[in-house]
């Protein structure tokens, strides 16, 4: 089961509330299926820049892997405030821990309601649908 | 019941319509599964969406230089077939691991060139001939699911996949270029085919392979005023040297 601390979209970000902030990361199932159980096929992230104003569902940057380029898509309205850059050097943090240390992008969010967005046991489901 | 794919073929565009109809095809909302064949005027090298300007030799020796929404190595759009297929994101083809996607697409492409008496594999293991991976081309440069004849690349593709649809560009060599020495081409096994007369080999293939019928089409009028728009940030050179 994946973490219930936090809301995922069907392309496989999640969103975590940390304060009045929001945490953005991908799930383990997009790294495997960028990796395919790999790490070192990540090969790129391009993340935002501070203060970049996104619209919920917009792109906010891409991650490449040796085979596809993914596009990363926000979960909420807000403003970049924080951008973890290590990511970008260390790809393999993703693969290694994509719930906490793997966080993307920090943002503040418009509104702190995340209920348009996919419970765990929701996005359970939706995997367990692509799986057939 | 099989599925109805439209069939989109521009031979001949510009570099930047060429790029703003995949995208295009990629962020639509209502497009029908599109598979796609063209080819370039002028020739042109395609840089992967994240490779650095500096890193790929022979920019200045191309007619055209693009950067593509899709990874990998740069491609020198010369003498060979391109295709792009675009799907919505959970379509069949494209489920489960990235890697059985390439192999159902290969596999119906090996297929075609197996008509023109080209015998292609999947690399595997195989240590290739055609490996100059400092040169930054996609043909210089493999993996094990690449399709290879004579120890040397011959097809290289790669995928975007986007928040609704997913974006596969394909390139198959058919002749020499200058700027990819040493690759797999239909002609280097003494046969010729021009682009135009692989395309109807290729759809039958891959109509078959993926259990798709083509519906021959062009783009709607708003696909081409979008492709347009979308199609002057490919050759702006703040995006070709954004890396």
């Amino acid at each position: 089961m994946r973490p219930d601390d936090r809301k995922y979209m069907e392309s496989h970000e999640w969103a975590k509330l940390d304060g009045e902030t929001v945490l953005i990361g991908i799930t383990d199932f997009a790294v495997d299926e960028l990796s395919n159980g790999n790490e070192g096929d990540l090969v790129y992230c391009d993340l935002p820049e501070v203060g970049r104003q996104l619209e919920q569902g917009e792109t906010f940057g891409e991650i490449e892997s040796v085979k596809a380029v993914s596009d990363l898509n926000t979960p909420v309205l807000g403003e970049v405030v924080e951008v973890n850059n290590e990511i970008e050097e260390h790809l393999e943090i993703l693969a290694q821990d994509p719930w906490r240390k793997g966080w993307l992008i920090r943002v503040k969010p418009a509104s702190k309601n995340l209920d348009h967005l996919l419970d765990a046991e929701a996005y359970e489901a939706l995997i367990a649908a692509k799986a057939q | 019941m099989t599925e109805t794919w439209r069939l989109i073929t521009t031979w001949g565009a510009e570099p930047a319509f060429n790029m703003g109809l995949d995208e295009t095809l990629l962020r639509s909302a209502h497009a029908p599964p599109t598979l796609r064949f063209y080819s370039w005027q002028p020739d042109t090298l395609s840089l992967g969406y994240f490779q650095r300007f500096a890193d790929v030799r022979g920019t200045d020796r191309a007619g055209a230089v693009v950067r593509r929404l899709t990874g990998g190595g740069a491609i020198h759009h010369v003498n060979e077939l391109t295709f792009s297929i675009s799907v919505p994101r959970n379509h069949r083809l494209y489920r489960g691991p990235i890697a059985e996607s390439y192999i159902r697409v290969h596999g119906a492409i090996a297929r075609a060139l197996q008509e023109l008496g080209v015998d292609p594999k999947l690399r595997g293991d195989d240590a290739l001939l055609s490996e100059r991976p400092e040169t930054g081309m996609c043909f210089h440069k493999s993996s094990p699911l690449d399709l290879v004849w004579d120890r040397r690349k011959g097809v290289g593709s790669a995928q975007r996949r986007g928040k609704t649809r997913i974006l596969h560009h394909g390139s198959i060599k058919l002749g020499p270029s200058p700027l990819e020495e040493e690759v797999a081409t239909v002609a280097s096994t003494g046969n010729t085919v021009a682009c135009e007369a692989f395309a109807p080999i290729l759809a039958g293939a891959l109509a078959q392979g993926l259990d798709v019928t083509l519906e021959a089409g062009g783009p709607t009028e708003a696909e081409r005023e979008q492709a347009t728009d979308f199609g002057a940030r490919y050759i702006d050179p703040a995006f070709l040297k954004r890396r």
